[in-house]
């Protein structure tokens, strides 16, 4: 560098300018152009109203603070947020193609909380993130995250959504007129709750993550393992690491409106128990595999499937951890009857006296 | 002297509303830490985490960074280019605008206005006023250089033009949005090239906002205050132009394994290596300075502020194109690592270079010396140690974390199938990082003290030394 550039401003601006625009031209501006940089999944549509009024809410309360959308390309990112269940190698992690209505794209970088790109497939029940929202630490005692119940009591801002519609479309982002003209009847009487819910359901279902195939229903298979005490204590393990407590409490009473209790006397919503291969089904294949089982259970679903995070013999483990906490119940809740049998016994004793 | 002092208080200005914002920023930062730990002390809906953390980021970056990057820079302009300011009066609406802009950001990101892009949260309007206030900022810093009473241009121009030219088409280009409403827009791009021009941006705010007029500030006051020249020239030109071509090609590397092209991935990970070299440059040559008379580390009080603050920065370009690596990169992202690394920089080569800086203009303003070196003392030891413990405590539980996101089984199945496993052990680590925070404070509250101080110091002075003028219309 000649040192004349340090005595002219100018000149000096200039060549600044130049060394800065080099990178910026190759990293930034020609990519803008490049096809790799352009792609879309197959069928791919802009999110419809609630859940575009959804992610503004995402971006508001500024979720993107704690939680990342986007499945890395490691094997034990991918068994972690379930992309292992997908039939297409490529859909096992996040796409380029998945994003090209993201504006912005709400990647993220600290993961605070786990990854939310393919939650509309973790955790499929509405009920649940709801109430996960409203307050965390009661489905999830070591939680940091902050409750949100306020959203409950605000209602979605109707002109709101159709006003970032039209944005949208300026940017790109293919809504119809009708698509505006419907936003707000979408959104009437919605909350921002609502709302939320909806955006978090529909993350990584542009592609499809399901597991491959149903799971066949054995229903005369017998748990292999019995009541051993061996099993009882490993399926009370994997209850705790898989996350189950998470909607069932801790010992399987089930929580209101989340998820239902699973030693009581009906099974998916109806009187009368099912064989264990019964439990051994949903467990594996999740709420899908009621047809097979014949019962309503809850209206929309929101089991997730194990099948590709246990094996078998995993789950036949929780079985017999259910089954022997569904005995305790039933022997606790019988010496509690001969208990009040006897008290009513003596206080007749005693009116008599 | 006279010709410079009302420039000077505009000066002083821009210190003072930089330090006022800095310990906002950073009790944002105690709060936040806090709520890492304890969920109950969020208070929804307006501080509630999520948008407390952009209030903590943008705080510190725009209210304590860039605050005092337009004062220190206004000195240094100054003191160069062997005149007062061209436009002084712009400088003070200036000074205002910056005040008020900063207010209504920490305001209107608490009430959820956010574009969601690091260190670009601010909606539309609020853009606008800093465009103007960056224009403002370039009027006077280039205008001033072109009618300057000095021949050659110090090293410490070179890194202000580079940062005003940087700075702007960086942000220009980032906040492209279409609006929907006065509060709410939307990012020109979409999904991959979104998040590629938001890093490309992102990555070199860090470089243009908390390394360049950083590194201004060290070439200028450095030698200042030790009175050592700055060992080689030749190292300063190479690590100048090395640095500002490099910076613009790193910023993929926020978004390793991520859906972007791998070649983008690729050649933002080599610059990102590339990239210790002219950051060592600089290193280097503040050690050799220094070298020439290691003393000065005890005759001169700033001196082993600036020394650390180097010394900071030297680990941190070390570590940041480490973390670039894809091995490292897979094990670290998304975890506590990641603050771990940006609080060095941060509190230790920024804060101590900025506060180090600010020592030595604010006594030169009214011809004094600085209040008590003990003070500063104190202050140096108290910073040090938090910023280390904050770091240190940051770095184990990052690693931690990682490791336990990966760990898995002979047959590959996760050993900590739950998410919330892995955060449990977080919470002693969250706690020592709220201690670090706390020492941190008071460290810098004892900086506080020690530059209002100073100026009432050279209040009084300026008092005693106008003596026709009667007290109330000093006062006024
Ligand atoms: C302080 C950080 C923090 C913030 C802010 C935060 N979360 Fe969370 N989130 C967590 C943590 C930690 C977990 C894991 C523990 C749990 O399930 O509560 C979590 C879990 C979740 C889950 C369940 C994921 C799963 O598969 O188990 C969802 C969904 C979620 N958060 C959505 C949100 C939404 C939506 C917002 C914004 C309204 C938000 N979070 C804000 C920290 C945070
Ligand atoms: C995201 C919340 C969630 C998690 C986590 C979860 N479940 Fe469920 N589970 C549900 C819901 C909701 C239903 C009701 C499904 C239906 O009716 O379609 C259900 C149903 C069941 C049933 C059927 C029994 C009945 O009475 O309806 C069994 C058995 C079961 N879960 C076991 C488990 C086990 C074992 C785990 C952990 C490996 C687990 N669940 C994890 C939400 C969850
Ligand atoms: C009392 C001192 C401080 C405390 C307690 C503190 C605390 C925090 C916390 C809790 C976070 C969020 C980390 C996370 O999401 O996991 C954060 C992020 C951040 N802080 Fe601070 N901070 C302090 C000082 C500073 C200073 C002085 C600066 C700058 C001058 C700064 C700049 C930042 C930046 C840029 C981030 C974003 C980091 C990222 O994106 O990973 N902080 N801080």
């Amino acid at each position: 560098m000649s040192g004349k550039i340090y005595s002219k401003p100018v000149t000096f601006a200039v060549m600044a300018t130049v060394a800065v625009l080099v990178g910026t031209a190759v990293t930034m501006a020609y990519p803008l152009v490049r096809p790799e940089m352009h792609v879309k999944v197959e069928g791919l549509k802009p999110l419809p109203a609630l859940e575009l009024a959804g992610r503004d809410v995402y971006q508001r309360e500024g979720c993107v603070s704690c939680h990342t959308q986007t499945v890395r390309p490691l094997k034990s990112e991918v068994v972690r947020y379930l992309g292992s269940r997908a039939q297409e190698p490529t859909a096992r992690y996040s796409l380029a193609g998945e994003f090209a209505y993201d504006h912005p794209f709400l990647w993220g970088s600290k993961r605070t909380g786990p990854d939310l790109a393919f939650e509309g497939w973790i955790k499929p029940s509405a009920d649940w993130q709801r109430a996960h929202l409203e307050n965390p630490q009661k489905l999830v005692a070591k939680s940091n995250m902050p409750a949100y119940a306020f959203l409950s009591g605000e209602k979605v801002d109707a002109p709101a959504v159709a006003a970032s519609m039209r944005a949208l479309r300026r940017v790109g982002v293919p809504y119809t007129d009708a698509d505006v003209t419907a936003a707000g009847a979408d959104v009437a009487g919605k909350t921002n709750m609502d709302a939320l819910v909806a955006y978090v359901l529909s993350l990584g279902k542009a592609v499809n993550r399901g597991a491959p195939g149903g799971v066949d229903v054995d229903l005369a298979a017998a748990n292999p393992l019995g009541a051993a005490v061996a099993a009882v204590a490993r399926g009370k393990q994997l209850w705790d690491a898989n996350g189950c407590a998470a909607c069932h409490g801790d010992e399987a009473h089930g929580q209101d409106g989340v998820a239902p209790n699973l030693v009581d006397e009906e099974f998916l919503g109806q009187k009368g128990d099912l064989p264990d291969a019964a439990y051994f089904a949903m467990i594996k294949g999740g709420s899908e595999v009621k047809p097979a089982l014949g019962r309503p259970g809850v209206a929309d679903g929101g089991m997730q499937a194990f099948g590709s995070d246990l094996k078998d013999e995993d789950i036949w483990a929780i079985v017999s951890f259910l089954r022997n906490q569904k005995g305790h119940e039933a022997t606790e809740s019988k010496a509690e009857e001969a208990k009040e049998h006897h008290e009513a016994a003596e206080r007749r004793a005693k009116d008599r006296k | 002297m006279t010709d410079y002092r009302y420039d000077n208080r505009t000066v002083q200005g821009f210190i003072l509303s930089a330090i006022f914002w800095g310990v906002v920023g950073i009790v944002v930062g105690l709060l936040i830490s806090i709520q890492m730990w304890a969920p109950g002390a969020n208070f929804a809906p307006y501080l509630t985490f999520g948008r407390l953390r952009p209030v903590h980021t943008n705080g510190l970056a725009f209210g304590l960074g860039v605050g005092s990057i337009f004062g220190l820079s206004y000195w240094i302009v100054m003191r160069l280019c062997k005149r007062p300011l061209l436009f002084p009066k712009l400088a003070r609406v200036q000074l205002w605008l910056f005040n008020a802009g900063i207010a209504l950001a920490a305001l209107s990101l608490m009430a959820g206005h956010t574009q969601s892009l690091e260190y670009a949260e601010l909606e539309w309007p609020l853009d606008v006023a800093i465009v103007v206030l960056w224009v403002m900022f370039a009027v006077n810093v280039f205008g001033t250089i072109v009618k300057r009473n000095e021949e050659q241009m110090y090293v410490s121009l070179w890194y202000i033009i580079a940062t005003v030219i940087a700075v702007a088409v960086l942000y220009l280009v980032n906040n492209l949005a279409v609006p929907a409403s006065l509060t709410k827009s939307y990012h020109l791009f979409a999904g991959v090239n979104s998040a590629n021009v938001q890093w490309w941006y992102g990555h070199n705010a860090v470089g243009f906002v908390f390394t360049t007029p950083i590194l201004a500030m060290f070439y200028y006051f450095l030698p200042k205050a030790t009175g050592l020249p700055i060992f080689s020239h030749r190292l300063s030109i190479v690590a100048f132009w090395s640095l500002v071509f490099a910076y613009m090609w790193t910023g993929a590397h926020h978004l390793v394994y991520t859906p972007l092209p791998d070649w983008l991935q690729t050649l933002g990970i080599v610059f990102t290596v590339f990239l210790i070299a002219p950051s060592w440059g600089s290193v280097v040559n503040g050690f050799y300075t220094v070298g020439q008379d290691w003393s000065k580390m005890r005759s001169s009080y700033l001196t082993k502020f600036f020394v650390l603050g180097i010394t900071f920065y030297g680990l941190q370009t070390v570590q940041g194109p480490t973390q670039a690596l894809r091995v490292v990169s897979q094990l670290i992202h998304y975890t506590d690592w990641v603050p771990g690394h940006v609080h060095m920089g941060t509190m230790g080569w920024v804060t101590m270079t900025v506060c180090a800086s600010v020592y030595y203009v604010i006594p030169k303003i009214y011809g004094t010396e600085i209040f008590s070196e003990k003070i500063a003392n104190v202050h140096f030891w108290l910073v040090l140690v938090g910023q280390l413990l904050f770091s240190i405590t940051m770095w184990i539980t990052g690693i931690r974390q990682g490791w336990m996101w990966k760990a898995t089984d002979a047959e590959g199945k996760l050993v900590y199938r739950n998410f919330i496993d892995t955060i449990a052990g977080n919470y002693p680590y969250w706690h020592t990082r709220t201690l670090a925070g706390i020492v941190f404070t008071v460290g810098m509250l004892f900086f506080v003290y020690n530059v209002l101080m100073t100026i009432r110091k050279g209040r009084a002075l300026e008092r005693s030394e106008a003596p026709a003028a009667p007290a109330a219309v000093t006062v006024a």
